[in-house]
């Protein structure tokens, strides 16, 4: 499989499109901050990545997900040359939140809200044209689920432009149930560092616009080659991960893709800086790759966008896609004590590298132990 | 590539059967989970997901893919796939209602999967070891109709030889606040394989699964599945849709049977559908989800099963 990406487009607390947002994690620049629509007074951790569109402090509006997936979506679509005019093509959207946040505010203090906005397919419809649309609320990698059924689809011929998005708003019952249980909450998001306490959830959308192998089209730019998508269930834990199926997602990938580890010259790590995660995730690479895992450098970006959850797996999936493009590869800010079982492996840490990229491995697992890996090939 | 139902689970208030739900006129008594399940396990885990999970467990023993509570099949091969939209939403708006008024000390950490809305496809994978692709669709009235559509992909595109679909909806005051009425308080599940897996593991087919459409409108989206299917024997479909359908043939509303199916709807039509045919109705049913006033219409045929007497002997003779 070579599905050609010919857009690109994001949403983030680091940068309001896919340029800025690279821009801004090449240089080292994180978009955490103070709680911008919750009441702080409530919480441990009181520090957010947010995408920084609210009329004041404390105060906080329905709808911001769908805001951020139209954004991510237009984009993607004026990239690839698609225009505002979406009535044929399928739209896939991956996240995990999807708008129970406007259900809290509608819940809570009265805002206007009903059961037609909860999935994405209303607005999209509204602003697009689509009909044939797709909420898959597939936790923290949900939008790299959306990516394989995205090329399923074209496999199958049922569409000859697909695209595939994710988005998250942070919920306060999310946001709020970890601060239960964190009472030392985490001030940084640390990816695989011994002093990693946890994660930081964030807002971001992300899509991608995939065309049918043998399909012709007029405009837009040939990003990359999306060459197999694994996916997995741990069947184990409502939230622990699990390294055995973890595993699995990376050798289905490959064997999808028709790759060998030692092919792959970047991975893009899931990388939530909680203690479990990083751990599960770092051993299942280096069970997979075997000798070969000193030969890719890694990186992963949620140190500086925060958990954005059902958007992370495309967030990055983007962003290798401009490594790919510009050689440059972001940072994993605030790593100064590597754990052990990341010992030999090519982190990129303290500032921006220089690497040739042609074939890259991206992760999401998500709650519920679904995993996803895909593998993408420059153009 | 020919893709087939070979199990269907009902877990609606009152009815456990296909058959029981195909002549269902009004719900029964609620579904009690412990008495399908048994105890053990069900602590902490919100309705839609034990409802789920009632559902998962009657159409694994029914399509014989769970025998004495082992699984027969490889589970690496088995996808879940689950249509639910209001499943995790009372869990969501109790929780933020509990912040407002004690802080997050009030909150439980036992909250903490359900504040995820896939949590009733992973509990249905952890229950039975299913380690196939895993899939939460919260897709809008339309959304159990794409449910099968999405699990004939996963089989069309060889992820998975299996696949469990379940569609479910919890009744509760903040869903029902938010749907503006009743809802049904139940679940419905199908096992999907292609014709080749049923026949190899020596399977029952209940139904073949045929085209399927998705559009703007009911008259269009019917319209196209006119172009590729033969004449429907009966409608499955919400009332609002019927001024599209063709007149003079039976017409099962089955929200006003059990009230807003919403997620669910999809698959309760499928598993009422092979509940008729299984009955000896004949001819394809044509299920519709979705109106003309929401954000899409989605369509599906299910034809009942080749009967036995005119299929191919192995031997040719």
């Amino acid at each position: 499989m070579r599905v050609p990406i010919i857009g690109v487009g994001a949403v983030a607390s680091v940068g309001r499109d896919a340029d800025e947002i690279f821009a801004n994690l090449c240089a080292g620049r994180g978009g955490l901050g103070p709680m911008r629509g919750f009441d702080g007074e409530r919480y441990n951790g009181k520090q957010l990545f947010e995408i920084d569109d609210r009329p004041e402090q404390g105060a906080d509006r329905p709808l911001r997900a769908t805001a951020f997936l139209l954004d991510a979506v237009a984009q993607a679509a004026a990239d690839a040359g698609l225009g505002d005019d979406l009535s044929g093509v399928p739209v896939l959207v991956g996240t995990g939140l999807r708008e129970l946040r406007s259900a809290e505010l509608w819940w809570r203090d009265g805002a206007p809200f009903g059961a037609d906005r909860l999935h994405f397919g209303t607005a999209l419809r509204e602003r697009f044209g689509t009909t044939d649309t797709l909420t898959v609320s597939n936790a923290c990698s949900a939008s790299l689920y959306t990516l394989a059924l995205g090329a399923d689809l074209l496999a199958a011929g049922e569409a000859d432009t697909v695209i595939v998005a994710g988005v998250d708003s942070i919920t306060e019952s999310m946001h709020g149930l970890a601060d239960r249980v964190q009472p030392n909450p985490p001030t940084a998001l640390r990816t695989l560092d011994v002093n990693r306490r946890g994660t930081i959830l964030g807002d971001g959308a992300a899509a991608v616009v995939l065309r049918g192998e043998h399909v012709r089209w007029p405009g837009g730019r040939l990003w990359g080659r999306l060459r197999g998508v694994g996916m997995t269930c741990d069947a184990k834990h409502p939230t622990a991960p699990d390294p055995v199926q973890v595993a699995e997602a990376m050798r289905q990938a490959h064997r999808l893709a028709g790759t060998r580890p030692e092919d792959i010259d970047l991975v893009l790590l899931h990388g939530t800086g909680t203690p479990l995660n990083d751990l599960v995730e770092i051993t299942a690479y280096g069970e997979v790759f075997g000798e070969a895992a000193g030969g890719p450098v890694l990186t992963g970006i949620k140190p500086m966008t925060g958990h954005t959850s059902g958007s992370a797996g495309l967030m990055s999936l983007v962003t290798t896609l401009q490594v790919m493009a510009t050689g440059k590869v972001p940072p994993l800010v605030n790593l100064e004590q590597p754990i052990e079982e990341a010992d030999g492996l090519r982190l990129v840490r303290g500032q921006e590298a220089k690497h040739e990229v042609a074939l890259a491995q991206v992760h999401g697992f998500g709650f519920g132990g679904v995993n996803a890996v895909a593998i993408v090939e420059g153009s | 590539m020919m893709m087939t139902v070979t199990g269907v689970g009902v877990a609606l208030p009152g009815a456990d059967s296909a058959t029981a739900l195909a002549t269902a006129s009004r719900p029964g008594d609620p579904v009690e989970p412990a008495a399908v399940l048994g105890k053990k396990g069900l602590r902490y885990k919100d309705r839609a997901t034990q409802l789920g999970l009632c559902a998962a467990q009657r159409v694994l023993t029914d399509a014989g893919l769970l025998a004495d509570g082992v699984l027969t099949v490889d589970g690496t091969r088995t996808a879940v796939l689950v249509s639910s939209n209001l499943g995790n939403v009372d869990t969501v708006c109790r929780v933020v209602r509990t912040i407002a008024d004690e802080g997050t000390h009030g909150v439980s950490p036992m909250d903490t999967p359900n504040a995820s809305s896939n949590i009733i496809a992973s509990e249905i994978a952890i229950r039975w070891g299913l380690k196939g692709p895993n899939l939460m669709l919260c897709n809008g009235p339309a959304s159990g109709l794409d449910a099968i559509r999405w699990g004939a992909a996963l089989l069309r595109s060889g992820r998975a030889d299996h696949v469990v679909v379940v569609g479910v909806e919890p009744d509760n005051e903040i869903a029902r606040a938010l749907v503006g009425g009743p809802l049904v308080d139940g679940a419905a599940a199908l096992v999907l394989e292609r014709a080749e897996t049923a026949e190899a593991r020596g399977a029952t087919v209940r139904a073949v699964i045929g085209a399927h459409t998705r559009g703007p409108d009911v008259a269009g989206t019917i319209g196209e599945l006119a172009e590729v299917e033969a004449e429907p024997a009966a409608w499955y479909a919400p009332a609002a849709a019927v001024p599209a359908l063709s007149e003079g043939l039976p017409v099962h509303d089955l929200a006003a049977v059990w009230g807003e199916l919403s997620g669910a709807l999809g698959v309760v039509q499928c598993a009422a559908a092979i509940g008729a045919l299984d009955a000896g109705a004949d001819g394809p049913m044509w299920l519709v989800a979705g109106t003309d006033s929401d954000d899409g219409v989605a369509t599906l045929v299910l034809r009942p099963p080749a009967p036995a007497a005119a299929r191919p002997s192995p031997a040719g003779v």
